[in-house]
């Protein structure tokens, strides 16, 4: 029964995600994602902390603004302290359909291994019948952030994951049947039993086995952590340029700052909504729905056309079509862009800033009142976005693939004999 | 709970004003008349057929109920949502509009309306958030012309909960050669035993021919609810949800243990008496489908009922002889017509589409 499991998926998202995704046929830069290492991970955070903290704020007029800086130390929460058996765990259960509704959405359903580690469409792909309304986000680095999800509603990985596995228009899972599901794997029963010391595999262990394995999905050896760790070679003379334009004249720095690429704060850059909104009942579904169940007035259910991102957290009204800036790094791979796919390159992402937050077909925010004052245009001219441009590339180093695991079967946890021989 | 038990046997006797002794051979028929609101139970019969009410829209109600097989399912066991497999045998939605207990084990005794929401939104039946099925369903321009007309307003997943239970009323007996007065001498003799010396009255009374009560019969365990994971991780979970303790060794379904929770365990393996209406059309039978034919339900009752130590005391061997068991037999087919396949209780038409709103800029949500 659960051998289809990964051939089900494979076979659902080869069609949505192009047969490139699969397959033994790698750009040559495809590096299987590295194994998990704990005494050459410490090794190597120490040494990019210690550059780190020679590293000086980049002042601009009167704001002084965290430097560009390697990667330190993965966050790891005091109560789920990372360890190889447990990122074995987190590694099958994050390709397991069973944790989700009707076992067709994994974790690796929206965030695809070969192309990104997110979902190469505009808007993520939604539960079977639905279409998600925001783009999904690589989990390189994730880790890093101390917010997840475009409006910061999730401050963990764990959460995180268990919020995407129950959402209804992502995993639509419940607790009791995921956990269920579990029970039945001998596979899992032993490993949660080693593991966290259950009896029988809890949903909450499963969700930090699953932060656990995403806590090692991290790049650390870009172009940029590399010249920041002293060698100076690895960023081109134009990279360079580009460098001082994203530090200086461009402002970028502004947000896009410290180790990860990002303030972590919220921000109205003026992205339109996305049109499939006006085209498709599928996605007019979702919106509709997301505004119900996160909570509108009338008046916003009725009327609203753009997400209104981080305000369904503190319904305020500045806080109005605001999402978390976010890291700029891997984005080599994690096309389209913004927190609805609108913006198709890296590219036109210049473009659209060096506009001041117009896209290419002219239009803006749907809530022009909470527009960032930060964004105005840029007066980029042709070369120095082309500079920039290979700046942004520097963020990103080899595309870093996974295999697809096996998953382990459900067998039966009583044998005919016991059954009979019950006492009724 | 056993306060609400007891209501049906009381409406059962209540309705008809005749003398005490006309009411016990009348007790079993007809079936007192529903008014029915001919345009809210269209549109539940639309809702009843369409799979978007699942959360993957791969499930509608008519998936399990099937109205073939008296809105009931051929298998002894219930298909379920997507990843599921059902551990019971799905009972039949005919004259459901007249019980006042709901489900095998009773756990709902309250109205349909919560019964819908129960089926839509459970992970294991339709896994539907209803939040979200509220916009499918105000994404189909047929929909929304059809809450208007049946006084709903606009599509709300309230009015859904209306409006399945008012279809649901439709669905009733009335065409069966008892209710006719066609019994053939056989079935007649059927009968009298049935009111007789086979007792199936003690709990088969009323005009659905059912107390509404719980009890154990002995049915034996279906073994593949365990044997199969893809089951056993359903009912584990019901369980787990219904707060039943031990539920991952449980090696027997608890029946209406779940409402009752009796620390000595006397409550289980009890379950609701069935209607005994349009039996012909939904076989197999008991909570759990073991039993394939009436022939063989008749010989369990004969030989005792099943063993079990909290079989209830009443059960005790019959001693039918071969040409009484045909005659029950006879009796019990007297009381089914034929399924209700037409129009009148199908929405035939393929017609479940969503439209996308135009002007969606200016449109109001």
């Amino acid at each position: 029964m659960k051998t289809s499991h990964t051939f089900f998926i494979r076979m659902r998202l080869s069609l949505l995600a192009g047969a490139a995704a699969f397959g033994s046929s790698f750009a040559l830069a495809d590096q299987p994602m590295p194994e998990f290492d704990a005494q050459v991970e410490a090794k190597r955070a120490a040494q990019a902390e210690a550059v780190s903290a020679r590293l000086s704020p980049i002042v601009l007029g009167d704001k002084s603004y965290l430097p560009l800086a390697p990667l330190g130390a993965v966050p790891t929460p005091l109560d789920n302290p990372t360890t190889a058996a447990k990122v074995a765990l987190g590694k099958l259960l994050f390709f397991d359909g069973r944790l989700g509704g009707d076992e067709s959405t994994p974790c690796v359903a929206c965030h695809l291994p070969n192309t990104g580690w997110d979902f190469p469409t505009d808007l993520s792909l939604g539960y079977p019948n639905t279409i998600h309304w925001r783009n999904s986000q690589t989990l390189i680095n994730s880790a890093y952030y101390s917010k997840l999800f475009w409006a910061g509603s999730s401050n963990s990985l764990e959460a995180q994951a268990r919020s995407a596995a129950k959402g209804s228009v992502a995993g639509n899972g419940e607790d009791d049947l995921m956990e269920a599901r579990l029970a039945v794997v001998p596979e899992y029963v032993e490993s949660f039993r080693q593991i966290f010391g259950d009896h029988y595999p809890k949903i909450s262990n499963a969700w930090k086995a699953i932060g656990a394995f995403e806590r090692t999905l991290n790049q650390t050896d870009t172009p940029l952590d590399n010249y920041l760790l002293g060698d100076k070679s690895a960023l081109t003379a134009q990279q360079l340029k580009g460098k001082k334009l994203f530090e200086g004249k461009a402002n970028c720095i502004a947000c896009h700052n410290g180790a990860l690429a990002s303030d972590e704060k919220y921000y109205n850059i003026g992205v339109p909504t996305n049109k499939r909104w006006e085209k498709e009942a599928l996605a007019q579904i979702t919106f509709r729905y997301e505004l119900y169940a996160k909570g509108s007035n009338e008046e916003q259910y009725r009327t609203a056309k753009a997400d209104p991102g981080v305000y369904f957290r503190g319904k305020r009204a500045d806080m109005k079509g605001k999402f978390r800036t976010p890291s700029l790094r891997y984005t080599k791979y994690t096309a389209p862009y913004m927190h609805n796919g609108t913006i198709e390159t890296l590219a036109d992402v210049i473009d659209f800033y060096n506009k001041g937050g117009i896209s290419k077909d002219g239009r803006t925010s749907g809530f022009v009142k909470t527009k960032s004052k930060l964004i105005k245009p840029l007066n980029l001219n042709r070369a120095e976005k082309a500079d920039l441009l290979a700046f942004l590339g520097s963020f990103s180093g080899d595309k870093l693939v996974m295999d697809y695991p096996a998953i382990p079967e459900s067998k039966p946890l009583f044998t005919k004999q016991a059954l009979l021989e019950a006492i009724k | 709970m056993k306060k609400r038990l007891l209501l049906p046997i009381l409406i059962g006797v209540s309705f008809t004003s005749m003398p005490l002794l006309a009411q016990e051979t009348m007790a079993f028929g007809p079936l007192p008349k529903v008014k029915v609101d001919t345009a809210k139970a269209e549109l539940g019969k639309r809702l009843f057929f369409d799979k978007r009410l699942s959360g993957n829209a791969s499930l509608a109600c008519a998936s399990c109920h099937q109205p073939e097989s008296g809105f009931s399912y051929p298998a002894p066991l219930a298909p379920a949502y997507t990843g599921s497999k059902g551990f019971r045998n799905v009972p039949s939605l005919i004259n459901t509009s007249l019980k006042e207990v709901w489900f095998h084990d009773g756990r709902l005794g309250t109205n349909l309306n919560d019964v819908t929401r129960e089926m839509i939104t459970e992970d294991w039946l339709m896994n539907m958030d209803m939040r979200l099925m509220q916009e499918r369903i105000k994404q189909d321009p047929i929909y929304v012309a059809m809450f208007k007309k049946a006084g709903y307003g606009e599509p709300s997943n309230g009015s859904v909960r209306k409006a399945i239970p008012e279809y649901l009323k439709t669905l009733t007996s009335s065409k069966a050669p008892y209710d006719k007065g066609e019994l053939s001498a056989q079935a007649k003799q059927g009968l009298e035993l049935f009111k007789g010396k086979a007792g199936c009255t003690a709990c088969h009374n009323g005009p659905l021919l059912s107390d509404g009560m719980a009890y154990n019969t002995g049915v034996k365990e279906n073994l593949d609810i365990f044997l199969d994971p893809e089951r056993h991780e359903t009912f584990i979970a019901f369980n787990m949800f219904m707060g039943n303790e031990n539920y991952m060794n449980l090696k027997r379904d608890v029946g209406a243990h779940v409402q009752s929770h009796k620390i000595d365990g006397s409550d289980m393996g009890k379950f609701v008496t069935p209607s005994l209406r349009e039996l012909k059309q939904t076989a197999p039978y008991m909570h759990n489908g073991t039993i394939a034919s009436l022939a063989d339900v008749v010989a369990f009752y004969n030989q005792g009922g099943g063993q079990d130590s909290n079989k209830d005391s009443r059960l005790k061997p019959l001693n039918l002889t071969q040409q009484e068991e045909l005659a029950l037999v006879a009796f019990l087919e007297s009381l089914s017509a034929e399924p209700l396949t037409s129009e009148a209780h199908v929405w035939t038409k393929n017609d479940y589409q969503y439209q996308a709103t135009k002007n969606w800029l200016k449109a109001k949500n």
